[in-house]
């Protein structure tokens, strides 16, 4: 909004900027021609390819990261002779433009960014044209750069009714990072399941300011615990609060990958997610010169995202409840995110009769009722 | 010129070792190079089995390197050291004390936490693994009475008097096994009675055959202790004598080079106040406390009189370090007044009180006069960087600055390589010298002088005397504090006692009666009851 | 004939600097067989962290935009190393000029140069605002300021957190939690490296010259080298001490405007880049100098940034961060080292 406010000035500052960056070093000799683009954005041959991964976390983390791992896992194994760059933990700061500038300058043919950098990254986009750029949870597209997401709301709705059967006193507990549109989106659609089952359902938020603390996220399922909670769900790169659920006997659901290793009776589901066959299509689209930007892609339930295989300790009516919402969202297209929906103030936001589009939803940044602790 | 030593001690001079006796050690040709200074210059010294052996010289003539070469502190450049008659060379002090040469520094080397026990059995190999502090202290009361060294084992290093911990020193050294005991100016940190102890226990030392050297540039001492004496000037062996038979005044001509005024006193000032101008400065019931924030000084009356010398005579640590700093405005008061010129003062501040002409040679030069790590350079303007030419607005003239640091050096007469090196670099000597001059550039009215004299060899001290007779010439108020009180005799005009922050009496240094001083300094009056 | 060590009281510089030369070569053959053994090759690798840093325009921009910042936290911590002082805060306050940068920036607005210059000021007030307490409590109750401003960078982490996630979220950025764009910008001297560059110069030359040249610096240096002379002196200690503390603050205050201003735009967690325990690292490899923070910085900046193109090279980010330790740790025993000359000495004939 505000880089809007200004465009001519700060579009002029650059172009002369540049220009007279580029005299100045030019003329030194110093400097080989950078490689903004090798080539144009047509077809690239395989062996020519440059595919290139930048991730927030440890690829280690058996979490987020790692489910973009695997799809780099997948898309080298689809096309092996390209060549692959990768870099973990790059953090929210000036580090990541210089990161993915390095890709540039790299030949990078095509980047994925498994985490959104935003300005960031479009410092490197911006000037990179004729590399393509997709960026995950993104909110800009352009020529050569697309977003793409999972529409993690849909499973997330199933593991809410879960919750809401198997929560004695519905309080629910939810570990969060940052109050952005992902996470507004997660806990809405997890208070909203919950309670379409248990009118009494709410949902305490606590946020760690990071997607990856295990000590952060160990302290807030114990402070949710404490604080009267009897299911526990989130949003973390990893599998901490878990461990503090099977400790103390409550279910817990999780996010990205299939954790119940690490809490086999607590462990409930999990809203998984894989990449792998996206990842390949997308690297496939752009050898074969037909990938485009100015997508904005949402990979929809069962493709991508979905609920995992139930836990244990999961009842058998829990199970069939759940998975007969998910089948009707399969099956009949079954929106659950219609009004009327009130705010945690208790201001209707969606009147009687109106639905969340997917972008909505996508953009979601006010908490429904019900939900405490997450600022709106 | 200590008339704190006593003379019949020089009953020393007496005893000969066996001159025929083939020496324990014998350094041969040693040289020492430090970058642009040969500290010591193809030196030859000899240590015969039963002798005190003085080693004496200026301050920078190269006595302690000398020693420390043989210690193994310091490799030579040329040279050998031969022990018992065959070649040797140490690496380390350790390499010495096992071949039972062990060193006593000026600055003690011991752990100021631990206690004398545990100082004595560190780093001894003789130390058994697993101990209690009692045994250490048992052993270490075991090896002070075989020594006959007075130490508390149980007591902490920094609850020890420093003769104690000279004591503690020796008996670490003689623990070890020590034949040779060498002594770096051991006396400087002595009061009079400490230091007879420490001469009667070197006698006992030497009369078991064993040796000791004796490094000093006071002659007194020298002669009452020693039975052959050294001399080194500018790293040169310059002679070497038979303590019997020798004087002070040869023993000054050959460390000086030069004839040297011995203890004159100098004639009174030809200044004559005006009678109408007020005292240059004035204490009016002033109290202080000490670093601590306890009581050090206590209702003290003092008038500053132009041109003449105020003696402040006292033992250590009676408040002096206390009443100079008040003088020069670096202490507050905690009660009282200063009245500077007529002025009272609202409140102590030094740069104030150096705008007002007063100066001040500070009792330690290292802690408080100078900064070590800084350039000469800007030690040098410590006191003028703030007037022009040196300061220009709020800019400081560098080349002012440099002029300013010849002119001092040349005044004090020291030679200096570099002005931008630091001034850590300088000998002591020249340290002190420098800060004098410095200070008597500002002393317009007073200058506070505490210890001038201290740790300068005989040379240093007249110059210093020198300089603060011309000052008072030229009526200037000089206020010198001494332990020797022979010296202040010699110098000063007035003297005042200062016993336990208190004056206990001022009086005309013509025709006092030195020992109605000397018993106000331990707090006594003649009659023998002590001062309240 | 045996070796042994002697140790001098100073350094000469030419030795100071073939000290810090050695040790940073040592540090290269040591990661060199490091990334030898983990199937790299090391010359490949070291040719290419040269031609990317300095051979291209998008690596000279890294370059630039890494330099810059150390330049300025390294000065905020050699200008309290002058008076004695360690300034361990530099990273909060970095962050807290970077939020009242921010504050200007958000909730004003005006001509661009006039907004630039008061965020700038800001910057710096919020910086020193940020060292204040620290800098009373060791100036008027000698409470010791490595600890408090250490401290005080945790709050500033959570202050910043607080603003970027809460009270000034933007709603539109996902992720993370981030203002809105601040519509003023640092201009640009070549791509995205912004004129902060030239602001740390010119720091870095004014407090160079300002202790050297001025009555100012002169009470300040001899402050850091005895404080007892400087009572002598007469030389107002505390207020010293508190300008200079306060300069520090202001120094790194700066370095966080710029930050926000010139290279991220958003005011959000984790824009320090931990330059802020950098520029310490930056003082002492500079022994407290000024000018030395210059080539100190290069040489930290070049790491940094070599460190990004490693990991393009498919180096892991722990091996990376190993290395920087080792460069850092050799360098430092090289200051130590420099201290010392071997000296040959015969082996003592041990005869009774």
């Amino acid at each position: 909004m505000f880089d809007l406010k200004n465009p001519s000035r700060r579009k002029f500052l650059t172009m002369a900027g540049t220009a007279a960056g580029a005299s100045l070093l030019g003329n030194t000799g110093l400097v080989v021609p950078s490689a903004y683009g090798a080539g144009a954005l047509g077809a690239v041959k395989e062996e020519d390819a440059v595919i290139a991964f930048g991730h927030v976390g440890p690829i280690s983390d058996e979490g987020w990261t790692s489910t973009h791992h695997d799809g780099l896992v997948a898309v080298k194994a689809a096309f092996p002779k390209a060549k692959y760059l990768e870099i973990e933990t790059i953090p929210y700061s000036a580090d990541a433009t210089r990161t993915f500038r390095q890709f540039v300058a790299e030949n990078a043919t095509l980047i994925f960014s498994s985490s959104e950098y935003g300005d960031l990254l479009a410092e490197v986009s911006n000037r990179a044209p004729k590399v393509a750029f997709m960026e995950c949870n993104g909110h800009r597209v352009a020529d050569n750069f697309s977003w793409y997401y999972v529409k993690h709301w849909m499973p997330t709705y199933v593991i809410g009714v879960a919750a809401g059967l198997m929560s004695k006193t519905g309080k629910l507990g939810y570990v969060a990072s940052f109050p952005v549109p992902s996470v507004f989106t997660s806990v809405n659609a997890f208070q909203m399941g919950a309670k379409s089952v248990n009118p009494k359902a709410t949902t305490q938020v606590i946020s760690i300011n990071s997607w990856f603390d295990p000590q952060g996220a160990s302290q807030a399922g114990t402070a949710l615990l404490d604080n009267g909670a009897d299911f526990l769900f989130g949003i973390m790169d990893e599998a901490a609060y878990l461990q503090v659920a099977e400790k103390r006997g409550i279910p817990a659901a999780m996010w990205n990958t299939d954790v119940r290793r690490y809490g086999p009776k607590s462990y409930v589901t999990s809203c998984v997610v894989d990449w792998r066959k996206f990842y390949v299509e997308q690297t496939r689209k752009r050898l074969a010169g037909t990938w485009t930007g100015n997508e904005q892609i949402l990979l929809p339930l069962g493709e991508g995202v979905d609920r995992d295989a139930w836990g244990e300790s999961v009842p058998e009516n829990v199970r069939q409840t759940a998975d007969a919402v998910r089948t009707k969202m399969l099956k009949d297209g079954f929106n659950p995110f219609a009004g009327e929906i009130k705010d945690s103030a208790g201001k209707v936001k969606i009147a009687a009769g109106e639905k969340m589009d997917d972008m909505a939803l996508y953009n979601w940044n006010w908490a429904v009722e019900g939900v405490t602790g997450l600022a709106t | 010129m200590s008339v704190a030593l006593d003379r019949s001690l020089a009953h020393g001079v007496g005893h000969v070792a066996d001159p025929d006796a083939a020496p324990v050690v014998s350094l041969r040709g040693i040289t020492k190079i430090f970058p642009g200074l040969i500290a010591n210059d193809a030196v030859d010294f000899d240590i015969r089995a039963g002798e005190i052996h003085a080693l004496l010289g200026e301050n920078g003539a190269g006595k302690s390197t000398l020693m420390n070469v043989l210690t193994g502190i310091y490799q030579p450049d040329a040279g050998q050291i031969l022990l018992d008659g065959q070649p040797t060379r140490f690496v380390s002090p350790a390499q010495a004390i096992g071949a039972g040469i062990g060193m006593i520094h000026q600055h003690f080397k011991l752990i100021q936490a631990f206690t004398v026990a545990e100082n004595i059995h560190l780093g001894w190999g003789e130390t058994p693994v697993l101990i209690s502090a009692k045994d250490i202290e048992d052993r270490t009361r075991i090896l002070a009475e075989k020594f006959n060294l007075a130490v508390r084992p149980e007591a902490r290093i920094d609850e020890i008097s420093a003769g104690e911990q000279q004591r503690v020193e020796i008996l670490k050294v003689l623990a070890r096994g020590a034949r040779i005991l060498i002594l770096d100016e051991p006396t400087a940190v002595l009061t009079p009675p400490e230091a007879r102890e420490l001469f009667k226990a070197l006698r006992q030392f030497r009369a078991a055959g064993n040796s000791v050297v004796f490094i000093s540039h006071k002659l007194d001492e020298v002669l009452a202790i020693s039975d052959r004496i050294t001399i080194l000037r500018a790293g040169k062996k310059v002679a070497l004598r038979e303590a019997a038979g020798c004087t002070p005044s040869i023993l000054a001509n050959l460390m000086v080079g030069r004839d040297v005024v011995l203890h004159h006193a100098r004639p009174a000032s030809p200044h004559q106040a005006n009678p109408g101008d007020p005292p240059p400065m004035v204490l009016q019931d002033v109290s202080a406390l000490n670093d601590r924030g306890l009581p050090a000084l206590t209702g003290i009356e003092l008038e500053l009189r132009a041109g003449e010398i105020l003696g402040i005579a006292g033992v250590a640590g009676n408040g002096q370090r206390e009443l100079s700093e008040v003088l020069t405005g670096v202490r507050p008061l905690q009660g009282g007044d200063i009245v500077i010129a007529g002025y009272r003062v609202p409140s102590s501040n030094p740069a104030m009180f150096r705008d007002a002409g007063i100066g001040h040679i500070p009792e330690d030069r290292l802690r408080s006069g100078l900064a070590p790590s800084l350039s000469i350079i800007d030690n040098a303007v410590l006191r003028e960087y703030v007037i022009p030419p040196v300061a220009r607005g709020h800019f400081i003239d560098h080349g002012s600055a440099a002029a300013l640091a010849k002119r001092i050096a040349k005044d004090a007469e020291v030679g200096i390589p570099s002005f931008q090196m630091p001034v850590r670099n300088l000998s002591g000597g020249n340290q002190q010298r420098l800060v004098a001059r410095r200070e008597m550039r500002i002393a317009k009215s007073v200058l506070v002088a505490a210890y001038p004299t201290r740790g300068l060899d005989v040379g240093a001290i007249n110059t210093m005397i020198d300089y603060l007779v011309a000052l008072r010439d030229s009526g200037v108020a000089v206020v010198m504090f001494s332990e020797e009180l022979e010296e202040l005799l010699n110098l000063a005009d007035r003297i005042a006692v200062l016993y336990e922050g208190r004056i206990m009496g001022i009086f005309n240094a013509k025709g006092a009666d030195m020992e109605e001083i000397g018993l106000l300094m331990g707090g006594k009056t003649k009659h023998g009851e002590r001062v309240a | 004939m045996a070796f042994r060590l002697q140790r001098l009281p100073s350094v000469r510089p030419e030795i100071a600097v073939a000290a810090h030369a050695v040790a940073i070569g040592l540090a290269f053959v040591v990661g060199g067989i490091a990334v030898t053994i983990s199937g790299h090759n090391a010359f490949t690798l070291a040719a290419k962290v040269l031609t990317a840093s300095f051979g291209s325009e998008f690596g000279l921009e890294d370059f630039g935009l890494l330099f810059g910042p150390l330049m300025l936290t390294g000065l905020a911590a050699a200008v309290t190393l002058r008076i004695g002082l360690w300034n361990i805060g530099a990273e909060g306050q970095f962050y807290i000029g970077a939020v009242f940068a921010t504050g200007v920036g958000l909730f004003f607005s005006g001509p661009p140069w006039l907004m630039l210059t008061a965020m700038f000021l800001a910057g710096g007030i919020g910086g020193a605002l940020w060292i204040l307490v620290p800098t009373l409590a060791r100036a008027y109750a000698n409470v010791n300021e490595i600890i408090t401003t250490l401290l005080l960078n945790f709050v500033a982490v959570l202050v910043v957190n607080y603003l970027s996630t809460g009270l000034w979220r933007d709603r539109k950025q996902s992720v993370l939690g981030a203002t809105a764009r601040i519509p003023y910008e640092v201009p640009n001297l070549s791509g995205s490296l912004h004129a902060g560059i030239l602001v740390a110069v010119a720091a870095v030359v004014l407090m160079a010259l300002l202790i050297r040249y001025t009555r100012w610096g002169y009470e300040v240096r001899i402050s850091g080298a005895n404080i007892f002379a400087a009572h002598y002196a007469g030389i107002p200690v505390r207020s010293r001490l508190i300008s200079v503390m306060l300069i520090s603050g202001a120094i790194a205050g700066i370095a966080g405007m710029l930050e926000v201003a010139g290279t991220v735009h958003r005011l959000q967690g984790g824009i320090s880049n931990n330059f802020g325990y950098l520029g310490i690292i930056v003082a002492v490899l500079a022994g407290g100098s000024p000018i030395g923070v210059v080539f100190s910085g290069f040489v930290m900046a070049v790491i940094l940034n070599a460190g990004i193109i490693l990991q393009a090279q498919g180096i892991l980010l722990n091996d990376v961060l190993a290395m920087t330790g080792l460069i850092l740790f050799f360098t430092a025993i090289g200051e130590q080292v420099a201290h010392y000359r071997i000296v040959a000495t015969h082996v003592v004939a041990q005869e009774a």
